[in-house]
Order: C-alpha cells, then sequence, then structure tokens
C-alpha cells in the first residue's frame, strides 16, 4: 500500500493528464454548453433504480424469442432440403449398406443437428446487436447487485450471457476478467448456463411428454433451474476453491451506438463458425459412429433394422441398470453417451435409434413410452448439468492450460446431474407421480 | 517525487456521494495495481468526478475524464474525494 | 517480423490499437473485410485478430491489438500489446481515438508516444464531434502530438481511405520526432540516472526505445525489471534499484 500522490505510477499518470489537458485547452472548443446527449437519455432509462432490471429481463426474453422466430423459415428449409435429400438416396442408391450411411448416418444424424443451426445464428446475431449497441455494459452495471451477491463478479456477466448461446465462446470470453480466480469461477460454471446445444433436447421431451401449451413452461423451468446451480455452484468454488477477495468492479459504459448491420453481422458469423465447425467435425463424426454402431453386426441387425441387435444396443443395456431407478431405457443411456461428444447428438441419437427424421422423432417417443412427464422433467434436468460438451472440454483445457481443470468439471458435473435428478424424481415419486 | 499531503479533513469515500454531486479525487487506498489502473483511467489526484448513479449496494456511474466508468461499491469506499460545488 | 523498408514492394504492418468501445474493431473489419482471421497471440489465451488491405498496390497486414487503456505488465492483454508493438515492431501503429472522449483517449497516445511507435491517430466518431458542435483543430492537434491524424466515422466509413493513405506514408516516412513528456525535476533525474546505467548496453538500447526503459524502470514495471535482471550484471541492477529505490 502506498500514499496515493507519492505512488510513482500516479505521478506519472498524473503529469500525462495535465499534458492532454494543456492540448486540448488550445485545440478543442465546446460551442455552446454541455450537450445532453443520447447516452444520458437513454441511461436515465435503462439504469433506473426500478425499471433497469425489468428492462433487462425483457430484453433477455425478447432476445430469446427473436432468436426462434426469425429462425423458424429456415429451419424449415432446411428440414425439407435434408428430407429431400434423403428420398433421393433412397430413390438412387442401390446398395443398401450405402442408402443406410448416406440416409440414416449421415442425413439422419447430421440433418438433425443442424436443423438448430439458424436459432443459434439468430441467438448470436441478437448478442451482437446488443453489445455492439453499448447496451451490454448497461446490463452489466444494473445487475451488478445480484452479481456480487452471488459471488459472480460484475463482469462475468457477460460471459455468461454468451453460455446462453454456446459455452465455447462463453468461456473464451472470461478472459476479460483480469482476476484469475474470478476468471476460473466464470469458466467452471458457464458449462451449467444452458447452452443453445441442450434446447433441441428439451424441445423434444419437453414436447412429447408435456405437450405444445405446457412445454415452454418445462423448458423455462430448466433454464431456471440452470441459473440457479449457476449461482449456488459459484458460491461453492468462492468459499472452497477460489479463497478471497473479488477483484473490483470497473467498466467503462460507451456512448451508445447505432449497431452496424454490416459490424453485426460478421460478428455473428465469427461466433457462429466455432459453432458450425463443432456441428461439421465433432458432431459429425460422431454421428457416423453412432450409426455404425447401431447397423452393426450387419447380419445381426438385418441391415440396420433391428437395432435391438446391434453393439449400440449392448452398450446401452450395460448402462441400463445406473438409469433404471430415473424410470430411462437403454436408448436413453445410449443417447446420453453420445451426448457427451456435444449435447445435440442426443436427439441425432434418438433418430437414429428410433429410425425416424426429426419430425416425428416426438412422436416416436411418446408411442414408445420412453418418458412420463416426471422422468422427462428428471432427463432434461440431467442433460442440462451432466458432462460438458467435447468442445466446452477442449475449450476449458485451453484456457486453464491443464487437464486437472477439465477433469474436475466432469466429476463434479456428473455427481451433480445425479444428484439433481434423483431429487426431481424422488419429489415426484413422493407427490405420487410416476 | 512530490510528498503527498496526509488526507486532509474533509475527504469522504466515494461512495457516500448522492447522485449529481460533483468532488475532486483525493486519494485511493488499496493494492498498488489497482491505484495504478484507476489512476490510469483518470482518478488522479484532484481529478474532477461528478456522480451520475449511485445504486447502493450495487454499482455507481462516475463521470471521469468525459467518460462514463461504473465502479462496484467496494471500489467506490476505496475511492477518498473532497466535494466541490462546480466542476 | 516485417523489415521496414522504401520500397513499395515489400510488406507493411499496421498494428491497430485503442480504447474498448472506440470503434477500434469496426475499422478493423472495415480495413480487413473478410480477409480476417483470427487465432491467438503465442502462449496465452488473448485473442489475435489480423486480416490485410491493398491500397494504392501496396500490401498492408492489419494486426488488431486488444483494446487497452494502458500498457503496463498488471494486464495480461495490456502486456500481449505492449510486447507486440516493442518485440514485432510493427511499421505502423494506428491509434483509435473517440473524438469525443479526447481527454482520456490521449492518454494512451501519450503512452504509445513513449514507446517510440510510428504513430498514426484515427479520429473516430467524427460525425458526433460535429453534430455535438466541437470544434477539434486537427492540423495544431497533429503537431502538439507529433503524428498524423485522419478523422473517421468508422459507421459510415468516411476518412477510412485517408487512414489507409496515411498508414502508408507513415510507414515509408519513418520519421520519429515526437513529443516528449517531462515528468518534472525528480522524475527526468531518475531517468537521466537509470539512462547512464543502461547505456552500458548500447545492443539493449537498439532493441527498446531508451526513455521508455528508463521510464518503466522508475515505475517498477515488473517484466521490464525481469528483463534487465537478466541482462546486466549484478553491479549494475544495484545501481538501477538504488536509483529507484528498492531495498
Amino acid at each position: 500500500m502506498s500514499e496515493f500522490s507519492e505512488d510513482l505510477s500516479v505521478v506519472l499518470a498524473q503529469k500525462r493528464y495535465e499534458r492532454i489537458s494543456e492540448i486540448i485547452g488550445s485545440t478543442v472548443k465546446k460551442d455552446g454548453g454541455s450537450v445532453r446527449t443520447y447516452t444520458d437519455m437513454l441511461d436515465r432509462v435503462f439504469l433506473n433504480k426500478y425499471l433497469g432490471i425489468p428492462i433487462f429481463l425483457t430484453l433477455l426474453w425478447v432476445m430469446f424469442q427473436f432468436s426462434f422466430t426469425v429462425s423458424e423459415p429456415f429451419v424449415v428449409l432446411v428440414e425439407k432440403l435434408f428430407e429431400f435429400l434423403s428420398h433421393l438416396v433412397e430413390q438412387n442408391v442401390t446398395d443398401p449398406y450405402l442408402t443406410s450411411f448416406i440416409s440414416t448416418g449421415v442425413i439422419g444424424g447430421l440433418g438433425s443437428v443442424l436443423v438448430f443451426v439458424p436459432p443459434i445464428f439468430a441467438l448470436f446475431l441478437a448478442l451482437s446487436i446488443l453489445e455492439d449497441s453499448g447496451y451490454m455494459a448497461r446490463a452489466a452495471f444494473v445487475m451488478d447487485r445480484f452479481m456480487y451477491r452471488l459471488g459472480l463478479h460484475g463482469r462475468s456477466f457477460i460471459p455468461l450471457m454468451i453460455g446462453f448461446g454456446c459455452n465455447v465462446p462463453a468461456i473464451m470470453a472470461a478472459r476479460s476478467l483480469d482476476n484469475e480466480k474470478d476468471r476460473m469461477i466464470t469458466i467452471l460454471v458457464s458449462p451449467l448456463m444452458s447452452c443453445s446445444a441442450r434446447l433441441p433436447v428439451y424441445v423434444l421431451i419437453a414436447g412429447a411428454v408435456f405437450g405444445s401449451a405446457q412445454a415452454g413452461t418445462a423448458i423455462f423451468f430448466i433454464y431456471a433451474l440452470g441459473i440457479v446451480l449457476v449461482v449456488l455452484a459459484a458460491q461453492l468454488f468462492r468459499k472452497i476453491l477460489f479463497k478471497g477477495e473479488q477483484s473490483p468492479f470497473v467498466l467503462e459504459l460507451p456512448t451508445y451506438a447505432m449497431p452496424n448491420a454490416k459490424s453485426a453481422l460478421l460478428h455473428m458469423w465469427m461466433r457462429g463458425k466455432m459453432f458450425l465447425k463443432k456441428a461439421g467435425t465433432i458432431i459429425f463424426g460422431t454421428a457416423i459412429i453412432v450409426w455404425f454402431l447401431s447397423v452393426h453386426p450387419w447380419e445381426a441387425t438385418a441391415g440396420g433394422q433391428l437395432i435391438a441387435e446391434s453393439y449400440i444396443a449392448w452398450m446401452g443395456h450395460a448402462l441400463e441398470p445406473v438409469f433404471k431407478p430415473f424410470g430411462w431405457d437403454w436408448m436413453t443411456a445410449v443417447a446420453l453417451l453420445f451426448g457427451i461428444v456435444a449435447k445435440e447428438v442426443v436427439v441425432g441419437t434418438y433418430g437414429v435409434l428410433l429410425g425416424v427424421d426429426e419430425g416425428t422423432l416426438g412422436d416416436s417417443l411418446v408411442a414408445n413410452g420412453m418418458f412420463t412427464p416426471l422422468t422427462g422433467l428428471a432427463f432434461m434436468a440431467f442433460v442440462l448439468i451432466y458432462v460438458p460438451c467435447f468442445a466446452v472440454l477442449a475449450t476449458i483445457v485451453r484456457e486453464t492450460n491443464s487437464l486437472r481443470w477439465p477433469a474436475f468439471e466432469v466429476i463434479f458435473q456428473v455427481a451433480l446431474a445425479f444428484l439433481v435428478s434423483g431429487l426431481i424424481i424422488g419429489v415426484g415419486r413422493m407427490m405420487g407421480m410416476s | 517525487m512530490n510528498s503527498g499531503g496526509s488526507i486532509s479533513g474533509g475527504s469522504l469515500p466515494l461512495a457516500f456521494l448522492p447522485e449529481g454531486a460533483k468532488a475532486t479525487v483525493s486519494d485511493i487506498q488499496g493494492e498498488k495495481s489497482i491505484v495504478g489502473h484507476l489512476a490510469d483511467m483518470g482518478f488522479t489526484p484532484s481529478a474532477r468526478i461528478m456522480i451520475l448513479k449511485s445504486c447502493p449496494p450495487g454499482a455507481m456511474l462516475v463521470w471521469v475524464k468525459e467518460a462514463r466508468i461504473a465502479l462496484g461499491r467496494g471500489m467506490a469506499m476505496q475511492i477518498l474525494v473532497n466535494e466541490i460545488e462546480e466542476l | 517480423m516485417s523489415t521496414k523498408t522504401k520500397d513499395t514492394g515489400e510488406q507493411i504492418t499496421a498494428a491497430l490499437i485503442g480504447n474498448p468501445n472506440v470503434g477500434k474493431t469496426e475499422i478493423f473489419n472495415r480495413l480487413t473485410g473478410l480477409s480476417q482471421r483470427v487465432g491467438n497471440f503465442p502462449g496465452v489465451t488473448v485473442e489475435k485478430k489480423g486480416g490485410r488491405f491493398i491500397h494504392q498496390g501496396q500490401v498492408v497486414d492489419v494486426v488488431d491489438l486488444p483494446g487497452t487503456y494502458s500498457l503496463t505488465a498488471k494486464a495480461l492483454d495490456e502486456l500481449v500489446a505492449r510486447d507486440f508493438i516493442v518485440e514485432e515492431k510493427p511499421n505502423v501503429v494506428v491509434d483509435i481515438v473517440d473524438g469525443t472522449s479526447l481527454e482520456r483517449n490521449l492518454y494512451l497516445t501519450f503512452l504509445l508516444m513513449e514507446l517510440d511507435a510510428n504513430l498514426v491517430i484515427a479520429l473516430n466518431r467524427w460525425d458526433l464531434v460535429k453534430a455535438r458542435k466541437i470544434n477539434v483543430d486537427l492540423d495544431r492537434l497533429s503537431e502538439l502530438l507529433g503524428a498524423p491524424i485522419v478523422a473517421t466515422v468508422a459507421t459510415t466509413g468516411e476518412g477510412l481511405e485517408d487512414l489507409k493513405s496515411s498508414i502508408i506514408k507513415v510507414a515509408h516516412d519513418q520519421k520519429k520526432s515526437k513529443a516528449i513528456l517531462d515528468y518534472g525535476n525528480d522524475v527526468e533525474a531518475g531517468i537521466k540516472s537509470i539512462s547512464a546505467v543502461l547505456n552500458e548496453k548500447p545492443d539493449l538500447l537498439k532493441r527498446y526505445p531508451p526513455r521508455w526503459l528508463a521510464i518503466k524502470l522508475i515505475e517498477r514495471d515488473e517484466r521490464v525489471l525481469e528483463k534487465a535482471n537478466s541482462m546486466f550484471s549484478g553491479l549494475q541492477m544495484a545501481k538501477i534499484l538504488e536509483v529507484i529505490g528498492y531495498e
């Protein structure tokens, strides 16, 4: 601790500012008094004591709504495209093995994932617009009250928000936290932010067991659960792993600017590209592996028709005892297993296992009686928590420069997933549900 | 090297000022890195600042060197200022 | 590492720097467009964006440095930005300044001048400056700062072509008369004493700006102290430490 004005860095800073003041004095003239700027006027609203948080929550809701409605036409387009390709293959390719590979493996697996690329890009676009406009800093300001109480640093707010789109850029955005402890905590709780990859799973399951009327509520519950867990985990980590004071919150609020369309789109593209790479490589690779394991041994499965005789079924049955208490069957076990690679694959896996395409998957799940509302909800919670996907794990390795933390994260999340799902089932059963 | 004056009477933590108040910076307590960082941002001795927003127990918004800086409450407690009438 | 040269055939590297939120990203986008690539600065988790533009037949590689308020050793992105300028020695450093917030933005400019960077200053948000009826004497400002200033409006692209020309011109001119800031008798005396020791290692002075080194040592910058420790003998270090008042 040093005496402020004796601290040399302060003295130098002061001298620099003095000179700057002189220079500005002789080169800059302000005609007219201090103009009330747009920024000040907007801040009166956005930073208002009472309106600030409601406005933020509303904007958040708008952001998600925007992402889904704007992307809808694109989703339909992608669906139709893959349907068409599937038929094309079936009609023109004679070799059953190849047909199965392309139609079920490539198109089925990859397709049911790419169908969600539009909403993700739309979400990134919305985030870019909010950032470029300058609003994000206001949101961080308004939320600082809570963030601080929750053991989170105000500046981890933006990275966590990004986590709603994808945990990978969220973890990378944690770099903006200078304090290493704050950064680590942000990185470690990020995977609990429900990313857009998990959404397909929620939509599928919630749609199947809750019907379209209540599906939204169920999904909202899961998102809220995620946020609660982030808070609890942050407090836990801060108390046990990263003891110490939080580093000070200092953030400049930029002047508001009309977001530039080109810029926002470029921003969206740069972030979305990361996600696309993930879909292109990891998920595609996994979809193929899933297909492979589901049609071999080829004779036993009668050319991919009898999945119950495949390697994948064998793996699922081996894991089944672990999940029996939760009311989940071997197909779910398999889906979860492959979801470790990338959460979207859970949907793709069901697609392959049930031999149907994306559109009718929900109906298939219902028809097969695989989930009840209770087990479905517990499953959604499990998917939310159970493990960071490969891409996220790889990112954590890179950002923490160690294998220790990703390993910890995996163990922590798996344990937490079983705990929370177990609690949901337990409470539900006590209430007489099945 | 200037020999700095001791904290004069009349200095109080920034956190206690209401919205609209104007002040000059007199001292910053805390770790050297934070003091340096704040000095770089414009919180130098005698720097003029104005409180734009105060949301206890949350952050404060301060106008300094033509920029709006949000400060956590903890930070605001460590910056000592002298209130003034006009900027 | 790019070589400084007067041939228009050689490559020029320009580094973009500035405070956060001044429109640096926008300017980078406009300069490099789809040629931009994202990577990391070597060995650290700090994003490095690079791209290029071609102007008047000259290819210019652009590196986007992290947006910072200062160039201390205490924050990773500041250190990365500083290291890039000091070690990689880009031909030009483009300091992007928010015209509506000059008082604070010029702080970084002064730090860059200390680093002996070949500066081009982009005074961004020129449209807002005009709208708020702020009158800026660009010529005088340029004179006082010792660097060319180009007024830009990143959101419309206004001034960007002039900026490109200015970058190329500065890369070729290589003149480095920068305004020197007098830090007051005590500090200047310290700088002189340290410089005396520094002069004993001329190759060090060739690699790094001498005055900047002295100032950093006086500020007890961790990184520079580390470097000094490894380059100077015990006796020389003792002399330095004495000046800066270390026990």
